[in-house]
C-alpha cells in the first residue's frame, strides 16, 4: 500500500462521512415529522406510522438500497448512486430516529403534561417550549448510537457503487492484495469518524449538564 | 364562587367519587382530608379538570365549566381553546412540584403567562420576577430545578401557579414530599397567601396546618363528602365515625 492509496482512502472516507451526514440530517427532519403520526389522534396515522417503521426497520439495510437503486432508476431513468444513496440511508434512519424521538416523547414524566394542560398552554408552544427540549435531552444518548450506525451502514452503499470507503477499499486490495493493512486502515478511518461523533455528542451532553439538566432527575 | 354538584367518577369500573357536593365562597379556604385513595386528589383534579368526570357539574362564578349547558341531554366539552382558558383561572401545585427541568426558576413562572395568556415577554418577566421576590426567591431566578432544594422548587412551582392570576389556588399535597425542615418555609408562602384572598383547595395529611389556615375542613370518605364544617368542629368534636377513627390514627 503506497501513500497515495493512503490518500484515496482518505477521500473516500471523507465521502462516506458526507454521504451519512447527509442522510443524519435528511433523516432527522423526516423523522421529526414522522414522529408526530405516532401521537396522532387519528388511528389511519397511527398505522401508518406503524407500517412504515415495521417494513423499513424489518427490512436489510442491503436490501433496501438495491431496491431504493433500481426502483428510482426505473421511475426517472439513470439516477445518481449517491442521490439514491442519500435516498435509501435517509429512509432508513429516519425510521430508527422516529423511534428514538418516541422513546423521548414517552420518557417525559405524566405530571409534566399535567402542568401544561393547567397552564393553559396551546398545543404548539407545548411542543416548542416543553416537548422538543425535552426530547432532544432524553433522546440524545440513542440519537448518537444512530449517528455512529450511519456512518457504518454507508458502507451498504457500495452495492449500489457509491465510492465510499468500503468500495475503495475493495478497489485496492483487488489491486494490490495487500488484504490486512487496506482493510485496518479502512476500519481506522471509520473507528475514527465513529469516535469524532461520540465525543461531539459526549460534549453537548455534558454542556446541557452544565445547564441545570440532570437527566435522572424527571 | 366554585360550586361542585353531584360530581361522580370511577377509574375502570371503581367508583372513586360518588356524588360530590362542595360549595368554595371568594377568598375561602377549605381543606380536604381523608385516608390515602379516598378521592381527594381526584376531586382535585377533578375541579380543573386535569381528570375528566363521569357526571355532575362545577361553576366558576355561575360559569358552567368544562362542558356546555346541557341542551340536548349529550353531554359535550369544550373545545381546547375554551378548557385551556378555563384552566387558567386556577393554579394547581402538585405534591412532586414538577417543575420544567430545562428551564430556569424565572423561566419556569413566565411560561404560562407568555405562551399561555400572550403576555410580552417583559411584561411575563416582570410579573415572575415579582411572584418569585414574593417566594423569598429574589436570587435564585436564574438557578434551574436540579440546583434547588426542594422546598426552594415547590415555592417556585407556587409562583408559577400565582403567575396565571388564578381566582382559585389547588394544592395537592404540597408539603408531603419536603423534608421536615423545609416545610415551615412552603407553608409560610400559603399562609401569607391567605392574607391576598385568593380562593384555595388545599388536599393535605398537616392536621395543624390545616387548621389554622382553613375556613373550612372537609373529610372524604369512601367517594364522598361524610363531614364537613369549621376546622375546630372536624378536629376537635367529630361526628363522623371514620373521620374519628382516621383522627384518632393520625395523632
Amino acid at each position: 500500500m503506497t501513500p497515495s492509496d493512503l490518500w484515496v482512502l482518505a477521500q473516500a472516507a471523507a465521502i462516506s462521512l458526507l454521504m451519512a451526514l447527509a442522510s443524519i440530517a435528511f433523516g432527522t427532519l423526516l423523522a421529526t415529522l414522522l414522529t408526530p403520526l405516532a401521537f396522532a389522534p387519528w388511528r389511519l396515522l397511527r398505522a401508518f406510522y406503524r407500517l412504515y417503521i415495521f417494513v423499513v426497520r424489518g427490512t436489510p439495510v442491503l436490501l433496501l438500497a438495491l431496491l431504493v437503486f433500481y426502483a428510482l432508476a426505473s421511475f426517472w431513468g439513470r439516477i445518481s448512486p449517491y442521490t439514491a444513496g442519500v435516498v435509501v440511508l435517509t429512509f432508513y434512519l429516519a425510521a430508527l430516529i422516529a423511534e428514538v424521538f418516541r422513546g423521548g416523547v414517552l420518557a417525559i414524566p405524566r405530571p409534566l403534561w399535567d402542568c401544561c394542560t393547567s397552564l393553559g398552554l396551546p398545543r404548539l408552544s407545548i411542543l416548542r417550549r416543553v416537548v422538543s427540549p425535552l426530547v432532544a435531552r432524553y433522546a440524545l444518548p440513542p440519537y448518537l448510537n444512530v449517528c455512529v450506525m450511519a456512518v457504518k451502514a454507508s458502507s451498504v452503499l457500495s452495492i449500489i457503487s457509491v465510492w465510499e470507503l468500503t468500495l475503495a477499499s475493495r478497489e485496492i486490495i483487488e489491486r494490490t492484495l495487500d488484504v490486512y493493512r487496506v482493510l485496518a486502515v479502512a476500519a481506522l478511518f471509520y473507528f475514527i469518524m465513529c469516535f469524532a461523533i461520540d465525543r461531539l455528542g459526549r460534549q453537548l451532553e455534558s454542556r446541557l449538564a452544565a445547564r441545570g439538566f440532570a437527566g435522572e432527575r424527571l | 364562587m366554585i360550586e361542585i354538584r353531584g360530581i361522580r367518577k370511577s377509574f375502570a369500573g371503581v367508583e372513586v367519587l360518588r356524588g360530590i357536593d362542595l360549595s368554595i365562597g371568594a377568598g375561602e379556604i377549605v381543606a380536604l382530608i381523608g385516608r390515602s385513595g379516598c378521592g381527594k386528589t381526584t376531586l382535585l383534579r377533578c375541579i380543573n379538570f386535569l381528570e375528566d368526570y363521569d357526571a355532575g357539574e362545577i361553576k366558576l362564578d355561575g360559569e358552567l365549566l368544562w362542558y356546555r349547558p346541557p341542551e340536548t341531554g349529550a353531554r359535550r366539552r369544550y373545545p381546547e381553546k375554551a378548557l385551556a382558558r378555563q384552566r387558567q383561572r386556577m393554579g394547581i401545585v402538585f405534591q412532586q412540584y414538577n417543575l420544567f427541568p430545562h428551564m430556569t426558576a424565572l423561566e419556569n413562572v413566565c411560561l404560562g403567562p407568555r405562551f399561555g395568556q400572550k403576555l410580552s415577554a417583559e411584561a411575563a418577566e416582570v410579573r415572575a420576577r415579582e411572584l418569585l421576590t414574593r417566594v423569598g426567591l429574589a436570587e435564585r431566578l436564574n438557578s434551574y430545578p436540579a440546583q434547588l432544594s426542594g422546598g426552594q422548587q415547590q415555592r417556585v412551582a407556587i409562583a408559577r401557579a400565582l403567575a396565571m392570576k388564578p381566582q382559585v389556588l389547588l394544592l395537592d399535597e404540597i408539603t408531603s414530599a419536603l423534608d421536615p425542615e423545609l416545610v415551615a418555609e412552603v407553608e409560610d408562602v400559603i399562609r401569607a397567601l391567605t392574607q391576598a384572598g385568593i380562593a384555595m383547595v388545599l388536599v393535605t395529611h398537616a392536621m395543624s396546618f390545616a387548621r389554622e389556615i382553613a375556613h373550612r375542613i372537609a373529610y372524604l370518605a369512601d367517594g364522598q363528602i361524610a363531614e364537613i364544617g369549621k376546622p375546630e368542629e372536624i378536629l376537635d368534636r367529630p361526628r363522623d365515625k371514620g373521620l374519628r377513627e382516621f383522627l384518632r390514627r393520625i395523632r
